[in-house]
């Protein structure tokens, strides 16, 4: 068993779709929350939306999808993918800053970028499965299928882990046992 | 089959492979691990909160305190304690501390530290200058913790995009006049390219670049979102890094069959002096656009504008002149090599007897304004890598970039001006 087998790569869930260039001041969570510097998720999660779907943390489930268009996230980054990975949430985009990617993927949340016309492919409340580690994803509601690129492997570590944080937690303790052994 | 950039090489040769492809996650060992002292706190207490006690590699770990070399507040004070306490308990050697080295994207380069072929991770987004030299630093930000626990961290191989450059640049127009410039063509999508994690590969009529012209090259391209920008070393340069290497290395060129997202070329041998009005390097104009608007503030330094030819330039302009009553003009060497060099050939002397106020090198006022500000309702002129609303301080002052030349010209004059009047005044005489 390995790290990357503890988290579940397929969710299923519905889908929350978003438009084209959502900034993430203001268009995933409020301004104010990335200047106060609020890192904890339970700070951030009532705020995931809030100016423009207020309560929508109340109404999301573990498994449902966000679905953008071109250059999501834009500005500072980092708080709320926070938010979405606490939240069990998984996110598809058909692009993003890479500093915006690699901030998703250091939060550990179930990423793919560059998935070409994905908002064509599905409206907000479709169910949807997506395998972030094969590349799949699919409107159930629609019976449409798309490829996209996964995950890389060489990223699956940190995600499965909740991110750079707990991937150096695991990655010191493997250490520490090495030392042992020896 | 493709051949690679030069970017790719570098990636391949560092990570063990024989080719790599933009997309690639890989895991490059590199030369150099660097940190600048605004961020060493960060990191330690990440570090000694998850009980990691000890670095991968402290030996290719450089430490430069750059960012805030003056300490104008006690809580400054703290950090470089704070910082040198650090560099002990890390076993940190290469801890260029406040007058030790100088500005971390400039020294390596002039001092044969960073070299060709060379690779490198840093906090800083500025890593990019290390293009300069045909090396290529990657900007890891607050992820550079794990780099300094585990020796590496991974890279997405970025695409690259090709720029060449034909013909010579008319006297008074300088590489900076060029960043700015293209800048303005990318975000107006006259080269139309999502340079979103590119690196920007310059080609053609290199070789009247200069060390310093290449880092110049290398600075608005990273502030519209480059993540790398690579300047293939001419003899010149190579020259260069013979006579200073500390250690060996080996030069690394495209394959001719690399490829290039895009590929543009631009005539830089009509371009005029260039300003960024206020709000980023991409909205630049000619000159005479914004010619004699009045300024209170100028500096001339930063990773862009802070090497030693940056400072001939400008004193080329202020010798035997007095900046404009009314006018303050600080200039911060890129490094402490520099200063002293002012300092023998009589620089130093010219821009004291113009009444510049000499910063010691490091970043100066492009850090944050932690020195040298501005107040609202002002105006700078500047050789900064960047110009938004409040990169110096007050929100509402209105922030102008240009080269060199140009800022000190408009410091004597107390207005945007054209540097090439100096100079004819200097032909008439």
């Amino acid at each position: 068993m390995t790290a990357t087998d503890n988290i579940e790569w397929v969710l299923k869930g519905r889908c929350y779709k978003l438009g084209h260039d959502v900034p993430h001041p203001g268009g995933v969570v409020p301004n104010r929350i990335i200047i106060g510097r609020h890192f904890d998720p339970a700070d951030i999660i009532p705020h995931l939306f809030e100016e423009t779907d207020p309560g929508f943390h109340t109404r999301c489930k573990p498994g449902d999808i966000i679905v953008a268009g071109r250059n999501l996230g834009m500005g500072p980054k980092m708080n709320g993918y926070i938010a979405m990975q606490a939240l069990g949430l998984g996110l598809v985009c058909e692009s993003m800053p890479f500093l915006g990617y690699r901030a998703a993927v250091g939060c550990g949340l179930r990423v793919m970028s560059d998935c070409v016309n994905v908002l064509e492919f599905c409206e907000t409340g479709d169910e949807l499965e997506v395998d972030f580690r094969n590349g799949f994803f699919i409107n159930h509601t629609r019976d449409i299928r798309r490829e996209y690129p996964p995950l890389p492997d060489g990223l699956l570590e940190i995600v499965a882990l909740g991110g750079n944080t707990g991937w150096l937690k695991k990655w010191w303790a493997d250490q520490a046992n090495e030392r042992q052994q020896t | 089959m493709n051949g690679m950039t030069a970017v790719e090489k570098v990636l391949a040769a560092k990570s063990g492979k024989a080719s790599v492809r933009p997309g690639d996650v890989v895991f490059p060992d590199p030369d150099y691990v660097m940190i600048h002292d605004g961020v060493v706190m960060g990191a330690k207490r990440e570090l000694d909160a998850l009980g990691i006690n000890r670095l991968a590699a402290p030996d290719k770990v450089m430490m430069v305190s750059d960012h805030d070399v003056i300490y104008g507040s006690a809580r400054a004070a703290e950090r470089g304690a704070f910082n040198r306490a650090a560099a002990r308990q890390w076993g940190v050697k290469n801890f260029y501390d406040v007058g030790r080295g100088g500005h971390g994207h400039i020294f390596p380069m002039e001092s044969g530290l960073l070299l060709p072929g060379m690779f490198y991770f840093d906090n800083d987004r500025h890593a990019t200058n290390a293009g300069a030299i045909g090396a290529f630093g990657f900007r890891i930000g607050a992820e550079i913790s794990r780099v300094l626990a585990t020796g590496t961290n991974w890279v997405q191989v970025p695409k690259s995009v090709k720029l060449t450059l034909q013909g010579r640049l008319k006297p008074g127009v300088y590489a900076r006049d060029i960043g700015f410039h293209l800048a303005m063509l990318i975000k107006k999508k006259i080269f139309d390219v999502d340079i979103d994690y590119k690196v920007l590969e310059y080609a053609g009529d290199l070789d009247q670049f200069s060390l310093a012209a290449r880092a110049a090259l290398c600075s608005s391209p990273t502030e519209i979102q480059a993540y790398g920008v690579f300047v293939p070393p001419s003899d010149a340069i190579l020259a260069h890094a013979r006579a200073k290497a500390q250690r060996p290395f080996t030069p690394v060129y495209a394959d001719a069959n690399a490829h290039y997202e895009a590929e543009f070329t631009l005539d830089v041998s009509r371009l005029e002096p260039q300003i960024a009005l206020p709000g980023g390097v991409q909205n630049a104009v000619n000159l005479s656009e914004a010619a004699g608007t009045a300024v209170d503030h100028a500096f001339i330094g930063s990773c862009g504008s802070g090497m030693w030819d940056d400072l001939v330039q400008a004193a080329t302009v202020l010798k035997g002149r007095r900046i404009a009553d009314g006018v303050r003009l600080f200039i911060a060497p890129g490094t402490e090599e520099s200063t002293k060099r002012l300092s023998r050939e009589g620089l130093m002397q010219v821009f004291i007897e113009a009444g510049a106020i000499m910063l010691p090198a490091g970043c100066g006022p492009c850090n944050d304004a932690v020195i040298g500000p501005v107040h609202n309702g002002e105006t700078s002129i500047s050789t900064a890598t960047n110009n938004p609303s409040g990169r110096f301080g007050a929100r509402e002052a209105k922030l102008y970039l240009g080269s060199p030349a140009t800022v000190a010209a408009s410091a004597v004059t107390g207005k945007i001006t054209d540097p090439r009047e100096f100079m004819m005044m200097e032909t008439a005489l």
